[in-house]
């Protein structure tokens, strides 16, 4: 529940039954909470407050809904917005105007921070400064459960200075360790770690508008400079970017990211200029731009080390023109699971002997990796260096077996006439059958042996087809699937 | 058909020939990037196309019918495989094929298989799949992976004759083919004759096999039936062919005994496909292959 100012001023209360406070202001605006919204929209801001530090976390009682809070962790990042001072006025300006009615403090540490927000006075505490500042405040603001703060208040334990010179072991005896673990980390003697939404970027870079920006050849310009300027910063840790994010800051605090991954450790300001282009370019406007960026921050999010002699040494090969480059730019605008490759799976079902993963993550992942080499594959299949090179498998494969209407010997032999896709096909030359029996691991009891045959009909169409099931064993009617094409 | 080993050898000779004078003119002029021809292995096809099909062009592979697609394929793919062999030059560095595959044709046309590509000689891990959500999707991946120099071959496979596939988008995609060198395939499925920008157009339909020695009822070695219909810079002509998986070579074949010659087409184009979203399709289509109801009860 909460209530807004206004509200409060007409003397609306918490706790209030709705009748009573429909009595006191009767234009009263109510609305059900939506606790998952309400975690939506925090995680909205926290997300937005990351333009000021990497470092942001929601508290966790906001992650069970009681509480709305966040932790941001501005050691380092101060001075580039012009102090502590200008930060938290500009954060406060920039939420307020987006309709956010905010408590801030700044302080040494997250606890006594939390405590000065909701029950202090002040907005910076001075460095070492905070330790005396909490003292007077409510046990409350030590971020205890209720039920502890009552017990505490009724032995006369209102504020937290009552309790911060009292010997610890009877306290922690009788009140739980808890309680001392929440004094310690708002005094400072024991430290504490928020744990930010996003993972931290290897590097960042980032610019910033007076006017914000809402072009797309603009916004392509400021991603090239800002690839530009991580070049050399990846150069001195002898770094390539695997993946990297761009972060576009929108001025109503809407925050968008768009990410691309290379094949290959990658350092050339050009190419992941065009990579992130080519993304553009895939979302077919999809980009909001309402009424523009006014910042955009590049992230390193994964680096590998890159030796820089790995450069394309063929001659008349520019860089960017290779293999790699290509598979990174067609991931980049058609999305990273639309470009892939066949990777083996250990079985004989032809529809599950092998796989498409997407080549972004084979390349990510060579140790896990199951290539399906030409060597793996051809392992499994019958000699070719014998003088006739028979060919059992076809080259095409339906993704799921068709059925067919087909007139066959019984009990097991090929078929001799069908109907597939409304053609019928009158069969000169087969081969077969070939067994596959099921997998009863996988498919359970019951499930169907295959007797797949070569199959040529009078026009010379060669086609791969299967009998399900075993006539007489298995089943009384089998049914009959085309199941590939041969060349 | 036949050809006299010497006109070979000398067909051999002038294709050196003219590859060593485009090798010399490049240099001269350094522009454009002329790469030797691809020779198919077989004689009388590479005759006929001066030594081999243009490297760094678009060439059209067209089935006319959905079930002729694995043939299509196979002759796609076998261009491909012997574009990846490194027996020729510049191809030092090229690796690789890229298949680009139009949504519409995966839904009928299947796809790719392993196991089938390692049998027919290629290895499956050299293909890149690029399957995006929409044509125009599929007809950007095809126009980078047809200007990319690191690739040997670019396999677009696409259903129909859609209009926005039209002669323009052709010409660019053979412009970017020829500036670097990777032979560019498009893969018609159940299309028509169009004009493209193609240097040359082969229909592909499947033959007969030959019998096997050893089992006379068995499905012998695969066959097909080319026809380049449309050939830019020459002759056209029809052929029986065998593709070779442990050589990678195609072989001219003897056609089939049982095979009736009777009436062969004149010109391939006896029937039109449908065409997918043209807004003048062609009058009567296709043919009644079988209305019969009752099949396959007896069974």
């Amino acid at each position: 529940m909460g209530l807004d100012q206004r509200a409060r001023a007409r003397g609306v209360r918490l706790g209030q039954s709705l009748s009573d406070a429909r009595a006191l202001a009767p234009d009263l605006d109510c609305h059900p909470a939506e606790d998952e919204e309400t975690r939506a929209l925090l995680f909205n801001i926290a997300a937005w407050c990351e333009r000021y530090t990497p470092l942001v976390a929601l508290d966790a009682a906001a992650q069970a809904g009681r509480d709305h809070g966040l932790f941001m962790d501005l050691t380092g990042c101060a001075h580039l917005l012009g102090g502590e001072a200008a930060l938290v006025a500009d954060l406060e300006a920039r939420l307020h105007a987006q309709g956010f009615h905010v408590r801030l403090c700044l302080a040494d540490t997250p606890g006594a921070a939390w405590a000065m927000a909701r029950y202090g006075q002040g907005r910076i505490i001075a460095e070492g400064a905070h330790n005396e500042a909490i003292l007077p405040l409510s046990l409350s603001g030590l971020r205890l459960e209720p039920a502890l703060v009552a017990s505490l208040g009724r032995v006369g334990l209102k504020t937290i200075g009552c309790i911060a010179h009292l010997p610890r072991a009877p306290l922690a005896a009788r009140f739980g360790a808890r309680l001392m673990q929440r004094l310690d980390q708002a005094l400072s003697r024991e430290t504490e770690a928020i744990s930010p939404i996003m993972p931290v970027a290897e590097l960042s870079t980032e610019r910033r508008f007076a006017e914000p920006i809402a072009r797309q050849e603009d916004i392509s310009q400021v991603i090239a400079a800002l690839a530009a300027g991580i070049i050399e910063p990846l150069e001195r840790r002898g770094l390539g970017l695997r993946r990297c994010r761009i972060r576009l800051f929108r001025v109503d605090g809407h925050v968008s990211a768009l990410e691309v991954q290379t094949a290959r450790p990658l350092r050339d300001a050009r190419m992941i200029a065009r990579l992130f282009e080519e993304r553009i370019a895939g979302l077919h406007d999809d980009l909001d731009m309402g009424f523009g960026f006014d910042l955009l921050r590049l992230d390193v999010v994964h680096a590998d080390p890159f030796e820089g002699a790995q450069a394309e040494m063929m001659a008349g090969h520019s860089a960017g023109q290779g293999h790699d480059a290509l598979v990174d730019r067609l991931g980049a605008r058609l999305g990273l699971d639309r470009v892939q490759r066949f990777v083996l799976a250990d079985t004989h079902i032809p529809e599950r002997s092998f796989g498409r993963e997407p080549v972004a993550r084979l390349a990510s992942h060579p140790g896990a990796r199951r290539a399906a080499s030409g060597a793996a594959a051809l392992a499994l299949l019958p000699d070719l260096s014998t003088p006739d090179a028979i060919i059992t498998r076809p080259l095409i494969l339906f993704d799921r077996p068709e059925l067919m209407q087909t007139i066959a010997e019984v009990p097991d032999g090929p078929p001799l006439k069908f109907r597939w896709r409304g053609v019928s096909y009158e069969v000169a030359r087969s081969e077969g059958p070939e067994r596959i029996a099921c997998e009863w691991w996988r498919d359970g009891r019951g499930a169907r042996s295959r007797d797949y045959f070569r199959v040529e009909d009078r026009q010379g169409y060669r086609f791969w087809l299967f009998r399900h099931g075993l006539y007489g064993r298995e089943t009384s009617e089998p049914a009959w699937y085309m199941h590939g094409l041969f060349a | 058909m036949s050809l006299s080993r010497q006109q070979i050898a000398t067909d051999i000779l002038n294709a050196h020939t003219r590859a060593q004078q485009a090798r010399a003119y490049a240099a001269v002029s350094g522009t454009e990037q002329v790469s030797p021809p691809l020779a198919l292995g077989a004689s009388a096809v590479d005759h006929c196309l001066d030594g081999g099909l243009a490297c760094g062009g678009l060439h059209e592979v067209r089935a006319g019918l959905a079930r002729d697609i694995g043939a299509a394929a196979g002759f796609a793919l076998g261009l491909a495989a012997r574009a990846m062999q490194g027996d020729r030059a510049d191809h030092v560095g090229r690796r690789g094929i890229v298949w680009v595959s139009d949504p519409a044709a995966r839904i009928d046309g299947g796809g790719l298989f392993p196991a089938g590509l390692a049998q027919y000689g290629l290895d499956p891990s050299s293909l890149t799949l690029v399957e995006p959500g929409d044509l125009q999707g599929a007809m950007w991946a095809a126009d980078e992976a047809a200007g990319c120099t690191g690739l040997a071959a670019l396999i677009f496979q696409i259903k129909g004759n859609p209009a926005r596939f039209d002669i323009t988008a052709t010409r660019r995609l053979m412009l970017r083919a020829r500036g670097s060198g990777v032979l560019a395939l498009v893969l018609r499925q159940s299309g028509g004759e169009e004009a493209s920008a193609a240097a040359t157009r082969w229909h592909v339909t499947t033959e007969l096999s030959g019998a096997d020695d050893i089992y006379q009822r068995g499905v012998g070695a695969m066959r097909l039936s080319l026809t380049l219909e449309r050939n830019r810079a020459g002759r056209t002509g029809q052929w029986l062919l065998a593709w070779n998986p442990k050589v990678r070579v195609f072989d001219h074949a003897a056609p089939h005994p049982d095979r009736q010659p009777a009436n062969p087409p004149a010109h391939p184009l006896d029937r039109f496909p449908p065409s997918s979203d043209r807004q003048d399709p062609p009058g009567a289509m296709g043919q009644v292959l079988d209305h019969r109801r009752d099949f396959g009860r007896a069974s």
